[in-house]
């Protein structure tokens, strides 16, 4: 696999010059900051909205709010922006017609998917780890500390979860041609799993559960179970999709 | 022995058939220039040498070695220049160099050196910018310094004149000249005076094949038109000329514009003596006596007619 280390340095220095890492790692720390003080100001926005004299009696925000808070946001804004930053991941080398020249150069194909792969890994991973330790602090100190069931699980729900986003990402750009397209199958992807959840009993082995139920198995209103079952799924499904991604690519004409 | 050498390759898009039966084979040492016109298969042809896209059917040999699609062991003989060349504009161009030797696996302290030699060469010492505000001719430059990075005993570029200046055009001819004296060059063009320039063999690719190949000057000789150009003194004896011309059993026509007379006609070598002698009996002044020379643009545009 020629080639590997150089081409996965060139990943992360372009994530880099594009300012891609930095947007990242910004809005993630946003969310971490966003949502133990969204949590705890809830009551007083929703307060502020009463009308008419009619107070609303709204339960004082705790450390679950303020996780819940913080799933909220990275389940959905925070995949998007992970949709919107790795949406290019391999169709824009592909599309512009960069990785001819350094392919000709005998530049492994299985080393572009992995290092492709790593690099981005890394950058999710990274960006979340900060949003999840800015969370973790800001809640400590706003809020009181309750013993949470399973938040490392939860929190480990939606790392992969991202993880299957940008494996899914990956395969598609192999699949298909175009700067955008893979970022168009993705979302037609996801979009396809969330119109599968309306079918009665898939909606557990699903990965979205995996980015839906983070919230609930905290309070315990989610199937640990389940969620286990989910995660399998995924691992299965990240597998599969690097594979295909691979073996794809390694035969596509250029 | 051949460098490279191309067996029954087809090659389809969909319901398009664009190369039909292509065989042709490539001396070391040479410099072969790929003509055709466009959509003819050029670039194609060179990707499939790359292994970058498959053929529909036959093989490629580089070095006596196999092209297998995909990841192929004997793009390490090569050095490929595509037509537009695209870089990462955020890298410089020594971290290009940088990254393309890594990739071939140079060692650190020869990369370093061989970046600085290339850039010398091609004249892109001192550019500390980034390369996405390189002009068209820099980016061509830098993409001649990354095909050469790893010493190819096969150099393949594509159109690497047609976006050039003439003296642009010049200085990367005289590069392709140098790196002949050490590599095989492949190179396809559509500028048939840089291939008459510097290419010592070449293959014209027409309806999906190679329709003529080998040696330019035997090609050129094969075409010598048998022409002649008689330009006499003063406008009023070229018609003069030309009827007493058409009167000789060997000349199939004659014809004046201006002051010349341009004659086509059957085997001047037996016949260049009668001719002289008409002119010298008539005594009809002339200013220039000239035997055209076959041109590749008569050459190509007779074959692929
Ligand atoms: N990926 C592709 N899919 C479909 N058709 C293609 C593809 N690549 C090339 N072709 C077609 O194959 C033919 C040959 O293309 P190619 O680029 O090899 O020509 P060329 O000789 O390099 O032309 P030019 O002088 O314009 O560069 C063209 O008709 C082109 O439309
Ligand atoms: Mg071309």
């Amino acid at each position: 696999m020629s080639g590997f280390t150089a081409f996965f340095k060139k990943e992360i220095v372009e994530y880099l010059r594009s300012y891609k890492a930095l947007i990242l790692l910004c809005v993630f720390i946003i969310f971490g900051m966003m949502s133990p003080l969204l949590a705890k100001m809830m009551p007083d926005i929703l307060s502020h909205q009463a009308i008419n004299g009619i107070t609303l009696n709204i339960p004082k925000p705790t450390f679950y709010d303020s996780f819940g808070q913080f799933f909220k946001n990275l389940s959905q804004m925070g995949m998007a922006v992970l949709l919107l930053i790795f949406g290019g991941v391999l169709s824009q080398d592909l599309s512009k017609g960069t990785l001819i020249m350094l392919l000709a150069k005998g530049l492994s194909r299985h080393a572009v998917i992995l290092a492709k792969f790593a690099a981005a890994l890394i950058l999710w991973t990274a960006s979340y780890a900060f949003a999840v330790m800015i969370q973790w602090g800001y809640t400590l100190y706003l809020f009181d500390k309750l013993p949470v069931p399973h938040l490392f699980f939860s929190l480990f729900c939606l790392w992969l979860f991202g993880i299957f986003i940008l494996t899914i990402l990956l395969m598609s750009s192999t699949l298909v041609g175009g700067a955008y397209s893979g970022l168009f199958l993705t979302t037609a992807a996801l979009g396809a799993l969330i119109v599968c959840q309306f079918i009665p009993g898939t909606d557990r082995f699903s990965p979205l559960a995996l980015a839906s139920d983070n919230a609930g198995l905290m309070t315990g209103a989610a199937n640990l179970h389940h969620a286990v079952t989910a995660v399998w799924i995924t691992v299965i499904l990240i597998v599969s999709a690097l594979a295909v991604s691979l073996v794809v690519f390694k035969k596509k004409s250029i | 022995m051949d460098i490279l050498r191309a067996e029954h390759i087809r090659k389809n898009f969909g319901s398009q058939h664009v190369l039909t039966d292509l065989n042709f084979s490539v001396s070391k040492h040479s410099i072969f220039g790929l003509i055709g016109k466009n959509g003819s298969g050029k670039t194609t042809t060179m990707k499939m040498i790359l292994g970058l896209i498959k053929p529909t059917s036959g093989s490629i040999y580089v070095c006596g070695e196999k092209v297998a699609y995909g990841d192929t062991p004997t793009n390490r003989h090569i050095g490929y220049l595509p037509d537009v060349p695209e870089f990462y504009g955020y890298m410089t161009a020594r971290e290009y160099l940088k990254l393309c030797g890594e990739i071939t696996g140079v060692r650190r302290s020869e990369i370093h050196k061989r970046t600085d030699e290339l850039l010398c060469l091609v004249g892109l010492n001192g550019v500390n910018r980034k390369i996405h505000s390189y002009s068209r001719g820099m980016k061509q430059r830098l993409g001649i310094a990354q095909a050469l990075l790893n010493e190819p005993e096969l150099l393949i570029c594509d159109e690497v004149t047609s976006a050039l200046d003439p003296v642009g055009r010049k200085e990367i001819l005289d590069l392709l000249s140098a790196a002949g004296k050490r590599a095989t060059v492949i190179f396809s063009t559509h500028i048939l005076s840089d291939v008459e320039r510097i290419c010592d063999q070449i293959g014209v690719l027409n309806n999906g094949q190679l329709e003529l190949q080998g040696p330019l000057n035997e090609i050129k000789q094969d075409y010598r038109q048998e022409a002649l150009q008689i330009e006499t003194l003063t406008p009023d004896q070229a018609p003069v000329l030309a009827a007493h011309l058409k009167a000789l059993p060997f000349i199939s026509k004659a014809e004046v514009s201006g002051r010349t007379v341009n004659v086509q006609l059957n085997h001047y070598e037996e016949n260049s003596l009668d001719i002289i002698r008409l002119l010298a009996s008539e005594s009809i002044p002339i200013l220039k006596y000239e035997r055209l020379e076959p041109t590749l643009e008569n050459v190509f545009m007779d074959v692929i007619r």
